[in-house]
């Protein structure tokens, strides 16, 4: 909201630095955005045109005589077309400042001019929300008055950010009276009392029923006496100041007391009334109404209207209608101050996509009683522009005042860590109007009737904290008592982080939403990913329509983006929806490599990608597992294992699929490991122990085999054959070829002899390798290769 | 005696030569082999003593060991010098040790990891715990809760990702207040970062995902002082010793008082008025925080007569930015590896 200071000095007296102004408000809880200073204009003072002529020399030029209170008028040549005798103006005198203007004594086609007219350009207001030409103040200004502080136009304006739970401080008063309250001095308010006393004459009393909940309350009042004009020039300054465009003295009227209190109005122009009867009724099905914008909008009943006996006259809150908008013609009114549900005003904005000023204050929910204090100051504007005021009406419920609030001094210390007096605390309380009683410790405080966000202790302890200050809350660091909640989700993640990175792996992060396009370039590999995804239902964009099934499409774009050997993880969630939502916790990490030139049946970057796999695990949990060949949606069927341990599948790792790979335009070989953090076991200590004080020996075998015995069975079956002798066994070398013959491979292994109580003998040792000869013949149809 | 005498001679004078010719191991080895091994000229010396009288025989075996004795000293010698030179010769080279270093395979931490681990460092030093949470929550614990109503304007599928009526992408960290609560009695404290979602237009400020931190002490006799007291501390940590941290009051439906809380800019110090970290303010806004809202202690059944609590809920990407002065949040998520390899 653009508030200019000179507005806010009406009330209070603030100092002269707005930088000063603008930081208090900060801290009392209304950061401000900008503060627009406003250009240096010094010399224009208020003169009347008392006569005027042509110029001698110019056909487009007047000479002016201007009194602007002095002894001798000023005579002013101008070149402006709407001057006329007896008109007040703004006169920059000789030696006056002007935006980008000094003024000087000149000639003008051989006229001395002795100063210039301003128009309110001139004046740096926006020339197109004023009138063409010479600047027009009442006549009733005081002659040679200052134009700048008549009219507040040195001080900055300042833009206040007001949060959702103080619709009553989008207003200059409510600014003010914070400031007031935190300065420690007098708020100057202005009368709350409706002028309007007099009994509407038979028949023309508003009448308004109210047929739906979410309107609280609605004052009618009635005028007549009306002349729509221009407004006072003051009234068109500050609202020109605040951003709002003047358009007549009524709508400026209900602009600025809106403005001013907070409380949006409404003007009805009576005689476009039937009955000077209004109902607040849900809107009928598909019911239209020509908006003040002139838009034509069709209604459904989440709309809430004010209409008259015959149609819809505006929706509540949110705009007027056009057919009884005030008019040139207009000579009596009705005024609307009403209270609403701002749920319901901020529904039908959004669903009419249209806002106002008016529905950025309904929306939040008005206090009801600044129903009746709006329609008051309205009419004390009304009244002073000549209108004839009735008397106010109020409909809907009856006014309460707030249920008192407990407060203890304790309470304040409580929450604030912050020793006051009862009696300090009351009087912050009374500055922000609050009705406050004092026994002892104990207040009793009535929070006062514009505001709607006091309702507990603690709201008023923040309130006592705002004029304190948040600064003079001493920061301590707390003794934090011991507790025993376990940090392990977090501690497995940090430690998998640092493993990796040290394995030279380098974490990335990638949006968990994704285009359908993903699910597109897993189809077109010939796939279905692995999980059903889980659909968002108000993406901002298409890019956003589905959450991650996985973290291997992610990487795939990051590589095909990098399209440079790298090695890269990431830990996140990814999500399925198998009968219900469900959410995992994941860590992936691969590379894309350059390929190696080796056989079919060997993979190098594979057993790389096993290596860093094995590392991680045995650093978080301490322990080895054994892979076990199987198939994976996005990995090569003949280049995926499994980890599994307790039943639950820890990783899964491989080759990713080439078909994958290609369609999403990754143009290296890449391998993959996904982690399912759930199912990584603890971490288990591992037990030393030492190694046997007596030389241990071994022995290699070279094999040949079925080409389906894997290297673990034939470790399995030796070790177990050579019984307690064994201390290692490790497949060391494989090969496939015309040599071994169709569907055999030759496996090399190495089996580590010894014992723990003495040196192994030659003979044990033979002995040992050939039972698991004789073991792997049987078991798993070897033949020893010589 | 004397012809033995005159051919050990003639087998030094031989010997000698052969040393100093030999130029490298591998030659003076062959040496070696030819004078001393086991049919090597001194053997065949020795085998002369055979035909002295008996008397002289001693003597001669002296003599010829002094000789052997002689020619293995002479061997260690020539060994000496040729690894002399060797290392002479090594240490002759030398090289450009400006030339540019061959980089490792290094890994790294994304920066988002590494300043969400520094801050939680800091709440564990102080005794926190680090929880984690899911991401998808029911509306009860993202709002209802957190004394949200259903009629806030948060709750209107403008601000949140939704999945069905009541499930949505956490648009903050605040859940894991109460899910926390709920788990465990009092006295509670917890950190707890994650990711968080909201339907904001990306651009260099604003990205539709993002991380928070959440902190949340609850326990008798903790107040403001407490929580201004440990972000203060927490942005001592990461940007500095002179940081200055300023709380503003703000609102929040979960929190009361509550506050906006801000440090001042480190890449400025608060003298640009042209700044692109502040934007000229001096302040880079963290985050909010406040007194835990009686109404949400109520709701997970701690007696508000007896504790009081605070939390906080910070943007990561926000710390980060400002704590490497990056120009760009879309850049956390690009990951190009030049950036990953600045600031690992
Ligand atoms: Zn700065």
């Amino acid at each position: 909201m653009r508030v200019p200071i000179s507005w806010l000095r009406e009330y209070v007296d603030l100092p002269d630095d707005a930088q000063h102004i603008a930081d208090r408000l900060a801290m009392l809880g209304f950061p401000v955005e900008e503060i627009a200073a406003r250009p240096v204009i010094t010399g224009v003072v208020v003169g009347k045109i008392v006569a005027i002529e042509k110029h001698p020399n110019a056909d487009r030029l007047q000479v002016c005589k201007v009194d602007i209170g002095a002894d001798a008028p000023l005579r002013i040549a101008t070149a402006a077309t709407n001057v006329a005798a007896e008109q007040v103006i703004p006169v920059a005198t000789i030696g006056a400042q002007l935006p980008h203007l000094k003024i000087e004594p000149r000639k003008m086609r051989g006229v001395e001019s002795q100063g210039m007219m301003c128009s309110a350009e001139e004046l740096a207001l926006p020339a197109e929300w004023f009138e063409d030409g010479i600047m027009q103040l009442d006549p009733s200004t005081p002659l040679g008055a200052n134009v700048v502080e008549l009219f507040g136009l040195a001080d900055a304006v300042l833009d206040v950010e007001v949060t959702s739970n103080r619709v009553d401080a989008m207003s200059v008063l409510g600014l003010a009276r914070e400031l007031s309250a935190s300065y420690g001095v007098a708020l100057r308010l202005p009368s709350f009392e409706n002028p309007g006393r007099d009994a509407d004459p038979p028949g023309h009393a508003p009448r308004v029923t109210i047929e739906s909940t979410d309107c609280t309350r609605f004052v009618a009042q009635a005028f007549d006496g009306v002349r729509v004009t221009a407004a006072p020039a003051w009234m068109r300054v500050r609202l020109a100041l605040t951003g709002q465009r003047p358009i007549s003295n009524l709508v400026d009227v209900s602009n600025y007391v809106m403005l001013e209190t907070a409380q949006p109005l409404h003007f009805y122009d009576a005689a476009q009334m039937r009955d000077r009867h209004l109902v607040v009724r849900d809107a009928r099905p598909d019911e239209t109404i020509v908006t003040l914008d002139e838009v034509e909008r069709t209604l459904t009943p989440q709309a809430l209207v004010v209409a008259d006996g015959d149609r819809a006259l505006g929706l509540a809150g949110l705009m007027g209608g056009a057919s009884s908008e005030v008019r040139e013609s207009t000579t009596a009114i009705v005024l609307e101050s009403a209270n609403f549900e701002g749920v319901r005003v901020r529904r039908m904005s959004m669903q009419l996509g249209l806002r106002s000023e008016a529905s950025s204050r309904h929306e939040k929910t008005l206090a009801p009683a600044l129903a009746d204090i709006g329609a008051a100051r309205a009419a004390q504007l009304l009244v002073q522009m000549g209108a004839h005021a009735y008397r106010p009406h109020a409909f809907g419920a009856e006014l309460r005042t707030a249920a008192p609030i407990a407060l203890a001094a304790r309470d304040v210390e409580r929450l604030l860590g912050l020793r006051l007096d009862a009696t300090r605390i009351a009087r912050h309380l009374e500055m922000l109007g609050c009705a406050v009683t004092v026994h002892g410790d104990a207040l009793e405080v009535t929070p006062p009737a514009w505001r709607r966000d006091l309702a507990i202790a603690a709201d008023l302890v923040e309130e006592v904290a705002r004029m304190e200050g948040y600064d003079a809350i001493e920061p301590i660091e707390p003794a934090v008592p011991a507790h025993a909640i376990p940090s392990a989700q977090y501690e497995l993640e940090t430690q998998l982080a640092a493993t990796l990175a040290g394995l030279g792996y380098r974490e990335i992060l990638s949006y968990s939403l994704q285009s359908p396009q993903v699910m597109t370039r897993v189809k077109r590999a010939g796939l279905t990913p692995s999980r059903e995804p889980v659909e968002v239902r108000n993406p901002l964009s298409e890019d956003q329509r589905f959450l991650r099934w996985a973290l291997g499409p992610g990487m795939l774009e990051y590589f095909a983006r990098i399209d440079t050997p790298a090695r890269v993880f990431e830990i996140g969630h990814v999500f399925s929806n198998e009968n219900t939502v469900t959410e995992i916790p994941v860590l992936a990490f691969g590379f894309s490599v350059d390929p190696i030139d080796e056989p079919s049946w060997r993979d190098t970057n594979f057993l790389r990608l096993k290596g860093d796999c094995e590392a991680l695990l045995r650093a978080v949990c301490g322990i080895t597992v054994d892979a076990t060949r199987d198939v994976r949606a996005g990995l090569h069927p003949g280049k995926t294992a499994v980890l599994m341990h307790d039943g639950r599948e820890i990783a899964n790792f491989g080759k990713m699929d080439p078909r994958v790979t290609r369609s999403f335009g990754v143009r290296l070989p890449v391998y993959l490991c996904n982690i399912f953090l759930e199912h990584v076991p603890e971490y288990r200590i591992p037990r030393y122990r030492p190694p046997s004080k007596f030389p241990s020996t071994y022995r290699d075998l070279a094999l040949v085999v079925d080409l389906d015995v894997t290297a673990d069975q034939v470790s399995r079956t030796t070790r177990r054959a050579i019984g307690e002798l064994c201390l290692g066994v490790r497949a060391f070398d494989e090969y496939r070829g015309p040599q071994v013959g169709e569907g055999r491979k030759s496996l090399a292994i190495r089996a580590t002899i010894g014992r723990f109580d003495a040196t192994i003998t030659d003979e044990e040792a033979d002995a040992a390798i050939a039972r698991a000869i004789d073991a792997l013949r049987d078991e798993t149809g070897a033949t020893i290769r010589t | 005696m004397s012809e033995l005498a005159a051919r050990l001679d003639d087998v030094q004078a031989r010997f000698a030569q052969a040393v100093a010719a030999a130029d490298d191991e591998r030659a003076l080895d062959a040496v070696r082999v030819a004078y001393l091994g086991r049919s090597g000229e001194v053997t065949a010396v020795r085998r002369g003593i055979g035909q002295l009288p008996p008397a002289e025989r001693p003597d001669a075996g002296k003599v010829i060991n002094a000789v052997v004795e002689r020619m293995e000293a002479a061997l260690a010698d020539a060994t000496a010098r040729l690894e002399n030179r060797a290392f002479d010769a090594e240490l002759a080279q030398s090289i450009d040790v400006t030339f540019p270093a061959i980089e490792p395979a290094t890994g790294s931490i994304h920066p988002v990891r590494r300043v969400l681990q520094d801050a939680v460092a800091y709440f564990t030093r102080h005794g926190f715990a680090t929880v984690l949470g899911m991401e998808i929550e029911p509306d009860y614990y993202t709002f209802d809760a957190l004394n949200i109503p259903a009629t806030h304007p948060a709750r209107e599928g403008f601000d949140s990702f939704f999945i069905s009526d009541s499930l949505l992408l956490r648009p903050h960290t605040s859940p894991m207040q109460i899910r926390t609560m709920q788990q465990h009695k009092p006295p509670i404290a917890v950190v707890a970062p994650g990711k968080c979602y909201r339907r904001d237009a990306v651009d260099a400020r604003h990205l539709f995902q993002f991380h928070q931190i959440e902190g949340l002490l609850v326990a008798e006799g903790i107040h403001f002082g407490h929580l201004k007291g440990m972000l203060t501390g927490l942005c001592r940590e990461l940007f500095g010793a002179d940081q200055r941290v300023r709380f503003r009051p703000s609102f929040f439906p979960f929190t009361e008082p509550s506050a906006e809380v801000d440090t001042t800019c480190p890449k400025c110090k608060a003298q640009s008025a042209a700044c692109g970290m502040c934007g000229g303010s001096g302040w880079i806004e963290l985050g909010g925080a406040g007194m835990v809202h009686p109404n949400v202690l109520r709701e997970v059944g701690y007696d508000t007569e007896i504790y009081t609590g605070w939390a906080f809920g910070f943007g990561i990407e926000r710390l980060a930015l400002t704590r490497y002065d990056i120009d760009d949040i879309r850049r956390f998520v690009d990951c190009d590896p030049d950036f990953l390899t600045q600031l690992a």
